[in-house]
């Protein structure tokens, strides 16, 4: 087996991606789907002492198959701790605790803010959507935010319908400005064309590689702002052979990160 | 003196329309009984809250029982966006409910101060997005922003809630609602001891000795309870731990009737209006998908390691 295996798909390059961004020791709060994936693969290669939570009350859950939701039931046995929301989003994640969460938007701009409550108007919507649940509280209080997005200039935006969830706000400063505490905020915006990470100055999302089958011009087409792109762009590493045998043999044998391909991830 | 009574005069007596109603659950324990009782009984106006809203609440609202909810959240899960809530925003039917949006870290907080008797509690998420833009029925109420008295940072102080009544469903109870829960809590403990009063619904009623003997489990006590109601399967397509798990089959059911208003009419018809209680409901569910089907919802069974309380 090579190194990087090339019949991955981009689902699991983007598992991979988040998996990256989590260093040995994290705390990590996650949902289901690639959080949960992400958090998995860092646990069973570079960081085997990260441990994640579910808002629902979950910390150091041993599911016996994959969770569908963070209330799902084999969350329960096996967990270090069940408690609930105060417990959680309370006691860990607002007095500090947590150090990664995932937020996935339906609409994210160039400041990493969140869009998961309306398209359109907010008093008359196009589209109502769930509203913020955990997402807020997540991206106001977690140390590092890593947002997965769709990459079109519809999901994609400038400026989202509404701010469900804060990223840099409306730049350098706002997140001081509203006492949001210091040191966190996004960190990284996965797509399924690209890795962007936010400027340490202007707050901006900027392009720091563009996965395999992509470009930088491709991105560029398809990020409705006037995108920076990073002096060292480099083609995204793809997943690699130990990262591939972990999902496939002990996270996901049955593959169900395909339906996200159902999804657009493609 | 028990307050053992039926799910049917639990709801007549203690849910009045107008109320503001509190439903525990987290898809783990939604007392989906009672639920369908308030739809049978054609409750109006109420407001309701929770944390993490699913399909209990989507059913509620599509069958007009609801005028005001305090949100955090509402989909289907892995079934996508709840259909009857979105006809509610998008298309007033059967007629716009009104939202006062809060997000899972400010509403468990609001409910926990209702609990506590706290008149409200400091909050450090919300700030800076459009949740402060939009208020509802709550007005200028909806939040505060104060600066700290103890170093002049900026605060959010958001109102502590305190429901008429709080519906929750448990693993077992006794006969005057001590009412014991294991598994994931979501904000259920805060949102029933913040209520003016608790009916309590129940997969098994046990004897006070059989509490006595894992008090720790206790999340409400008796004297806040007016109504106990032992409703096996009651959480379901919800789970309960140790009892039975979500029944994915019947959420998919629920997606493809919800996804119009003909199918969600038919499913209320089938499913609630054709059923006079839960023992009803589960009746005609195995007649309709078969023992197998039912069976296998049951949750293989583990115990934990016994505990002692002894001295």
């Amino acid at each position: 087996m090579s190194s990087h295996p090339n019949d991955y798909i981009k689902p699991e390059l983007m598992a991979c991606c988040g998996a990256r961004e989590i260093k040995d020791g994290d705390v990590v709060i996650v949902g289901t789907g690639f959080p949960t994936m992400s958090a998995n693969i860092a646990k069973h290669t570079h960081a085997q002492n990260a441990v994640m939570m579910q808002e629902s009350g979950v910390y150091d859950a041993r599911p016996r198959r994959p969770a569908l939701s963070v209330g799902d039931p084999c969350l329960n046995p096996g967990a270090a701790f069940v408690g609930g929301l105060v417990d959680i989003m309370g006691m860990f994640l607002q007095k500090g605790w947590v150090d990664v969460g995932f937020l996935a938007g339906s609409q994210v701009d160039k400041y990493g803010n969140v869009n998961t409550t309306v398209i359109g108007d907010y008093a008359a919507p196009k589209n109502r959507l769930p509203g913020s649940g955990g997402a807020n509280p997540i991206g106001s209080l977690v140390k590092r935010v890593l947002i997965i997005a769709l990459h079109d200039t519809r999901r994609l935006a400038e400026r989202v319908d509404f701010i469900t969830t804060p990223g840099y706000i409306d730049g350098p400063g706002a997140r001081e400005k509203w006492g949001l505490p210091p040191g966190t905020g996004p960190a990284a915006l996965i797509t399924n064309k690209a890795l962007m990470r936010f400027d340490e100055k202007t707050k901006e999302a900027y392009l720091v590689s563009y996965h395999p089958g992509s470009s930088v011009d491709e991105v560029r087409d398809n990020t409705p702002w006037d995108m920076k792109v990073s002096a060292d762009v480099r083609e995204t590493e793809p997943p690699r052979a130990e990262e591939l045998r972990v999902m496939r043999e002990i996270l996901d044998p049955h593959r169900m990160i395909k339906i996200y391909e159902k999804r657009g991830y493609v | 003196m028990s307050k053992l009574t039926t799910m049917k005069e639990a709801i007549a007596a203690h849910v009045a329309d107008g109320d503001f109603v509190y439903i525990g659950g987290y898809i783990c324990r939604t007392p989906f009984s009672a639920v369908h009782e308030i739809i049978r009984q054609g409750k109006k106006d109420l407001t309701i809250t929770r944390s993490n809203a699913a399909d209990d609440f989507d059913m509620l609202i599509g069958a007009g029982c609801v005028k005001r909810f305090i949100a955090t959240f509402l989909s289907l899960g892995v079934y996508g966006l709840g259909r009857c809530y979105r006809r509610s925003i998008e298309k007033s039917i059967p007629h716009k409910i009104e939202l006062e949006e809060y997000s899972n870290l400010s509403l468990p907080l609001m409910l926990m101060a209702g609990a506590m008797g706290m008149p409200f509690i400091p909050v450090k998420d919300m700030v800076g997005t459009d949740l402060m833009n939009v208020k509802s029925f709550m007005g200028d109420n909806k939040y505060k922003m104060i600066e700290s008295p103890f170093d002049k940072s900026p605060v959010m102080l958001v109102p502590a809630l305190s429901p008429d009544v709080g519906i929750i469903h448990v693993q077992q109870s006794d006969e005057n609602g001590n009412a014991q829960i294991w598994g994931i809590g979501g904000d259920c403990q805060w949102g029933a001891n913040a209520s003016k009063k608790v009916i309590v619904s129940a997969e098994r009623i046990v004897s006070r000795d059989v509490i006595g003997m894992d008090p720790s489990r206790t999340i409400v006590p008796d004297f806040k309870v007016a109504a106990v109601v032992e409703e096996p399967y009651g959480s379901h397509p919800g789970y309960t731990p140790g009892f039975y798990d979500v029944d994915f089959v019947f959420g998919a059911l629920y997606q493809k009737a919800s996804d119009t208003e003909q199918g969600f009419n038919e499913f209320l018809d089938e499913w609630v209006y054709g059923t006079k209680d839960r023992a009803d409901y589960i009746d005609h569910y195995i007649k309709k998908f078969g023992w197998e089907a039912f069976h296998r919802l049951q949750a293989r069974f583990g115990f934990s390691f016994p505990v002692s309380y002894e001295y």
